[in-house]
């Protein structure tokens, strides 16, 4: 050693005590090694798990559903037709029947189109109906729709296993069914289906393409057609629209400001896709409370490795740490030079434990499920998990280090030395 | 002239089940360059006195100056500061950081100091190494070399800072004969060549009567 001590002398003590003591440093490490990296394998596992669902979720649901609500018996109108005293009675209330349909639709959606955080908008005419091959009877829900339209929100294409989106573009009188659906009435591309409303009339459509989302209520019963097939089979006006599909630029943030907007500006009822799936939002709440308790546990166990062998460590120098404060070290410059171990203890293993992190989920991304719509496990990288873990092990070796270093400096040198 | 040290009516109290009362009421001078030793039995207080006269050891009653300065009240932190400065500490045992070579053990004390750059202090270092005869010892782990080049490297540390006073708890207690003989030449050089003053228990009758003063406890007191 030509240049000794270029670094603070605390730096150096506490490094050569590293130094001269490898396994234990490399227990240490390997604590907080593992804590950090499970803390981002979990997190990752779980925004991967999130993501799954919110994408399986928004196959299925638009970011909002713009529709006419069946409105209620309003008492106001009675009110103002009674004097000061009455009181209103309502015996027996009954909805009436009023067509829950959007006004002026293709109006609508050309000022809605103008708006830059709308991505998409969709006019669906649905309808509940049944279908039939022969003599097998099914219900099905019958959706009008520009198919390509609908494919920008909900990526149809990347459902369907026989047939083609083009051909559905292309066929007025073409039709997409679900697979479960198509295997209980026997059709395959090609063949030609009776849909039937009741109390309107029944139309022969092709099926051109058959989809699979996965989820059972859609492929039993979902059937995508031209909205003027549907208009026709109810026997309405070219601007019968029951609803609108609308997806916004950024999901997480714009859907409610802009759910509110929309109600305040169309008069309609909006609902946002969160409100559509509330069950889906509490699961996910549940995996988050969940994979925070595991890493907070895992980073206590890490902790508490730190501290025994910082404990440990001391306990063997505790003859040197005597002999440092003789010569002139405070108690502050002792409680420096353990803290500083634990940092590099904390250092290395945040370091070697990111890698692990990643490792680890990208060994674990490659492990096939295969249920459902999933071929493997879902796991998503975010720096902020690999930044976040970092910052939350270094942190646990700190403080994990505090009490060691502490006990450390308050070592009295007299009774160490007289032995 | 200020004095190297001056201790006035020193009193300790050991507490517990029993308490006992191992100085009672120590007064002693040290005038600047004295070579002085303090002996007695064993028990006899001779050590206690010693660290509470380093400052390292705080529960006491009286007051002790040490080159001038009154350092009975000060912090622990002050304290630190002062012995960094102005005491230099041999011990029995060499009490070298096995981990650090020879080099590095001696210039700890005056990295923490900080009073000089690191390349002077490497230069002095090497130089204390050399002064004390172990100066090819100096790029050695300190746990690898002898007994008698070990304590000649604490030597070399407690130098380090140039201390008004060196303190001394049975240096050569560890020592053969041809080892004691040099630790006690090279204390006697520092006194006459370099003007520090040094302190020393010692049970050792010979090192005793060839420094320049002996001070012997009995009981808690100075006979």
């Amino acid at each position: 050693m030509t240049k000794p001590f270029r670094m603070k002398i605390e730096t150096q003590i506490a490094l050569t005590f590293m130094r001269s003591r490898p396994k234990m440093t490399i227990v240490a490490s390997l604590g907080v090694m593992f804590g950090i990296g499970m803390y981002i394998f979990m997190n990752s596992i779980i925004a991967g798990t999130n993501d799954y669902f919110e994408k399986v979720t928004l196959m299925s649901t638009p970011h909002l559903r713009i529709y006419q609500k069946v409105p209620r018996n309003d008492e106001t109108i009675l009110g103002q037709r009674l004097s000061d005293g009455s009181i209103p009675l309502v015996v027996n209330p009954q909805l009436v029947p009023t067509v829950t349909r959007i006004r002026d639709p293709y109006s609508l959606m050309d000022r809605l189109r103008r708006d830059p955080d709308l991505l998409a908008v969709s006019p669906q005419v649905s309808a509940n109906l049944t279908v039939s091959k022969g003599s097998v009877e099914k219900n099905a829900n019958l959706c009008g729709v520009d198919i390509l339209e609908q494919d920008r929100m909900f990526d149809i294409a990347s459902t369907l296993i026989a047939g083609s989106l083009r051909d559905q573009q292309q066929l007025t009188d073409g039709i997409l069914i679900g697979a479960v659906l198509a295997q209980d009435l026997g059709v395959s591309v090609g063949d030609h289906l009776l849909l039937a409303a009741s109390g309107h009339s029944s139309r022969s459509l092709r099926v051109t393409g058959i989809f699979r989302t996965t989820i059972k209520a859609v492929d039993e019963a979902k059937i995508y057609a031209h909205p003027e097939a549907v208009q026709q089979i109810l026997q309405t006006d070219r601007s019968y629209v029951t609803e609108l599909f609308v997806n916004v630029r950024d999901y997480d943030h714009l859907t409610k400001p802009m759910a509110q907007k929309l109600r305040e500006r169309t008069g309609y009822s909006v609902e946002t896709w969160e409100e559509a799936n509330e069950q889906s939002l509490a699961g996910r709440v549940i995996r988050n409370i969940l994979a925070n308790a595991m890493i907070f546990t895992i980073l206590l166990v890490a902790g508490f490795g730190i501290y025994n062998i910082l404990n440990m460590t001391i306990y063997e120098k505790i003859k040197e740490i005597a002999i440092l404060k003789a010569t002139g070290f405070a108690g502050g410059h002792v409680v420096s030079i353990f803290l500083r171990q634990s940092l590099f203890i904390g250092l290395l293993g945040g370091v070697v434990g990111v890698l692990f992190g990643a490792g680890l989920s990208l060994g674990m991304s490659h492990v096939p499920i295969g249920v459902g719509g999933l071929s493997h496990l879902p796991i998503t990288f975010r720096f902020q998990d690999y930044l976040l873990g970092f910052l939350f092990g270094t942190g646990t070796a700190f403080f994990a280090g505090l009490i060691p270093a502490l006990k450390a400096s308050r070592v009295d040198p007299v009774s160490i030395i007289r032995g | 002239m200020t004095h190297a040290l001056q201790a006035t009516n020193i009193q300790k109290t050991f507490s517990g089940a029993e308490p006992f009362q191992a100085l009672r009421g120590i007064s002693l001078t040290l005038a600047k360059g004295e070579f002085v030793s303090i002996t007695g039995k064993s028990g006899c207080g001779k050590s206690t006195l010693l660290y509470i006269l380093s400052t390292l050891d705080t529960a006491y009653q009286g007051t002790l100056h040490l080159c001038g300065e009154q350092v009975t009240g000060q912090s622990q932190d002050q304290l630190a500061s002062f012995r960094s400065r102005h005491l230099g500490f041999v011990f029995q045992f060499h009490y070298l950081l096995p981990d650090f070579t020879c080099l590095e053990n001696v210039m700890i004390p005056a990295l923490r100091l900080g009073a000089k750059p690191i390349a002077e202090i490497e230069h002095d270092a090497m130089e204390k190494l050399r002064l004390l005869g172990v100066g090819e010892q100096a790029t050695k782990l300190a746990s690898k070399i002898s007994g008698g080049q070990q304590q000649r490297v604490a030597i070399a540390r407690a130098l380090i800072n140039d201390p008004a006073i060196l303190m001394g708890d049975e240096p050569t207690g560890n020592l053969d004969s041809r080892n004691t003989g040099i630790v006690f030449d090279l204390f006697q050089g520092i006194v006459r060549d370099f003007g520090k003053t040094v302190l020393t228990v010692t049970h050792d009758p010979d090192f005793a009567r060839r420094s320049d003063r002996v001070i012997e406890v009995v009981d808690g007191c100075v006979n």
